[in-house]
C-alpha cells in the first residue's frame, strides 16, 4: 500500500488510539521507518505528547470548592454548618496540648480543693461556699505547721541522743584499756590460751548499750503515742527513732567485733 | 452510573444528601476539566461552582435513557465553558497585548501564587500553558479524550458532533499541541 505524509498527518490519531487496519497500520510504520523527514519526527513527538497526557495527575479540588458548590446549591444549611461553627472550639481539645493544659488544671484545681478540705468522699455544697473553704484552709495551714513543729522537734531529740550516745560509746574503750594496767601482760596468770582478756567484757557493756537504747526508744515512742501527736508524725518519730538506734546498735556491735 | 442516576432520583425527592453525595463525588472531575480548559485555578473554581448550579436547577431535564450523568455533567460543564470563553474574548486580546511586552509578562509572572510557580516549573504546567494556546474547538477534544479519557462515542455525545468530527479533532489538537510545544522549546520525553 502507498502511503503519504498527508495520510501519516490526518490517521496520526486513528493510529496511536489503534483504530487503523492492519495494513494501514503496516503502511504507515513502513512509511516511518523509511526515515520520512516529515512523518518522523511528527510521530515521534505526538506520541511523547500522548503519552506524558494520559501520565498526567488530575489535580486535587480545593477543599472549600465542595462547600462553596453546597452552599450556592442548598443554601446556607443551619443543620450541617451552624453546628461545626458553633461546635466549633471543640475541635482544638484533642490536641496533645490542650490535652497536657487540661490535666495540670485539674491537678492543681484537686491538690487546692484537698488543701482547702474539700471531704471528696462525701462531697456537701455548703464545703464550696468561700467562708468554709477559707476556715478550712486555714485550719489546714496551721495543722501542717503544727505537724512540721513537732517533727523538727522530735528529730531533735534523736539528734540530740544520737550524739549523746556516740559520746557515751567513744568513752567505753578508754575506760576499757584504763582497767586494764598498760605495763601488765597480755596474759592474765594461769590463762593458757592467748585470748584477750578484755573482749568478753565488751561484748558485755556493748549489748547492755544496746538494751539500755531499747528501753530508752520504747519509753520515748510510748510517750509520743500518747501525746496528741497525729499518727504519721508519731509513726515517723518512732521509725526514725527505732532506725537511729538499730543502726547505733549495729555500729557498736560492729565496733566489738 | 447506576448509583448517580439513583441519586439524582433521590435528589428530585428533596434529598439534599444525595445532592452532597453528587457534589462530592463530582467535584474533582469538573474542577480538573475548568483548570485544564482555563489554565487558572480560580477561574476554575468559579466555574465549577457555576457548573454545579446549573446541573442543580436543570436536574429534573436529565433523562438516564439519553447518557449516563457523568457524560450528561461534562456536557453541561463544555457549554459552560465554551460560553465564558467567548465572554472573556475581549479581556484575552488585552492579555495578548500585554503578551507582547515582556516588562508586563515578566510582572504578570512574579504576581503568580507560589503554588502556580511550582506547577509551572514542571513540564505538565508546560503542557498545560501549551494547551491554553489551542483553539477551544481542539483544546476540549484534547482534554475529553487524553486527560478525561472518554471514549470517542462519549466525547461525541458531549460535543454534540459526529463521530469523523470528533476523531480529526483530536487528532489536529494533538498534532497542534505538539507543534506548540516545539515552539515552546519544549520536548516532552
Amino acid at each position: 500500500m502507498n502511503w503519504t505524509c498527508e495520510q501519516t498527518e490526518a490517521r496520526l490519531g486513528d493510529y496511536l488510539d489503534g483504530l487503523l487496519q492492519p495494513s494501514e497500520r503496516a503502511a504507515l510504520e513502513a512509511h516511518v521507518a523509511q526515515d520520512c523527514e516529515r512523518c518522523a519526527p511528527l510521530l515521534s513527538s505526538v506520541t511523547q505528547l500522548v503519552g506524558h497526557l494520559h501520565g498526567m495527575d488530575e489535580l486535587e479540588a480545593p477543599p472549600r470548592l465542595v462547600y462553596n458548590i453546597l452552599d450556592k446549591t442548598l443554601g446556607p444549611r443551619d443543620a450541617v454548618v451552624a453546628a461545626p461553627g458553633f461546635f466549633g472550639w471543640l475541635k482544638g481539645m484533642g490536641l496533645p496540648r490542650f490535652a497536657y493544659g487540661a490535666l495540670s488544671l485539674s491537678a492543681t484545681f484537686l491538690m487546692l480543693a484537698s488543701a482547702s478540705g474539700f471531704n471528696w468522699r462525701h462531697p456537701k455544697l455548703a464545703d464550696l461556699q468561700p467562708t468554709t473553704i477559707a476556715r478550712n484552709a486555714d485550719r489546714q495551714a496551721h495543722l501542717v505547721f503544727a505537724r512540721s513543729a513537732k517533727f523538727v522537734s522530735d528529730l531533735r531529740v534523736v539528734y540530740e541522743i544520737q550524739t549523746r550516745l556516740r559520746q557515751d560509746n567513744n568513752e567505753l574503750p578508754t575506760s576499757n584499756e584504763d582497767a586494764v594496767p598498760s605495763n601488765a601482760p597480755d596474759q592474765t596468770p594461769g590463762r593458757t590460751d592467748r585470748s584477750k582478756p578484755g573482749g568478753p567484757n565488751q561484748q558485755n557493756r556493748a549489748t547492755s548499750v544496746d538494751r539500755s537504747l531499747q528501753v530508752l526508744a520504747s519509753t520515748f515512742i510510748s510517750r509520743a503515742c500518747l501525746s496528741r501527736v497525729p499518727l504519721f508524725t508519731g509513726s515517723l518519730t518512732s521509725g526514725a527513732l527505732s532506725s537511729g538506734i538499730l543502726s547505733l546498735g549495729s555500729g557498736s556491735g560492729r565496733r566489738n567485733r | 452510573m447506576e448509583q448517580d442516576a439513583q441519586l439524582v432520583q433521590q435528589c428530585l425527592q428533596g434529598d439534599g444528601s444525595a445532592w452532597e453525595e453528587l457534589v462530592r463525588r463530582h467535584t474533582r472531575r469538573i474542577f480538573n476539566i475548568c483548570y485544564r480548559f482555563t489554565g487558572n485555578r480560580t477561574e476554575a473554581e468559579d466555574l465549577s461552582q457555576e457548573v454545579f448550579l446549573r446541573v442543580y436547577r436543570t436536574l429534573a431535564s436529565y433523562r438516564s435513557a439519553h447518557g449516563g450523568f457523568a457524560t450528561w455533567m461534562t456536557s453541561v460543564t463544555r457549554n459552560l465553558l465554551i460560553d465564558h470563553y467567548r465572554r472573556t474574548r475581549r479581556d484575552r486580546i488585552t492579555d495578548s497585548l500585554d503578551d507582547a511586552m515582556p516588562v508586563v509578562e515578566n510582572k504578570q509572572s512574579s504576581a503568580r501564587r507560589p503554588d502556580e510557580l511550582a506547577l509551572l516549573g514542571e513540564l505538565s504546567s508546560q503542557i498545560q500553558a501549551g494547551l491554553t494556546k489551542l483553539s477551544p474547538e481542539l483544546r476540549e477534544a484534547v482534554i475529553l479524550r487524553d486527560l478525561q479519557q472518554l471514549e470517542y462515542a462519549e466525547i461525541q455525545q458531549v460535543l454534540s458532533v459526529p463521530e469523523g468530527t470528533v476523531k480529526s479533532r483530536i487528532n489536529r489538537g494533538r498534532i497542534e499541541l505538539a507543534r506548540i510545544l516545539q515552539q515552546m522549546g519544549v520536548r516532552p520525553s
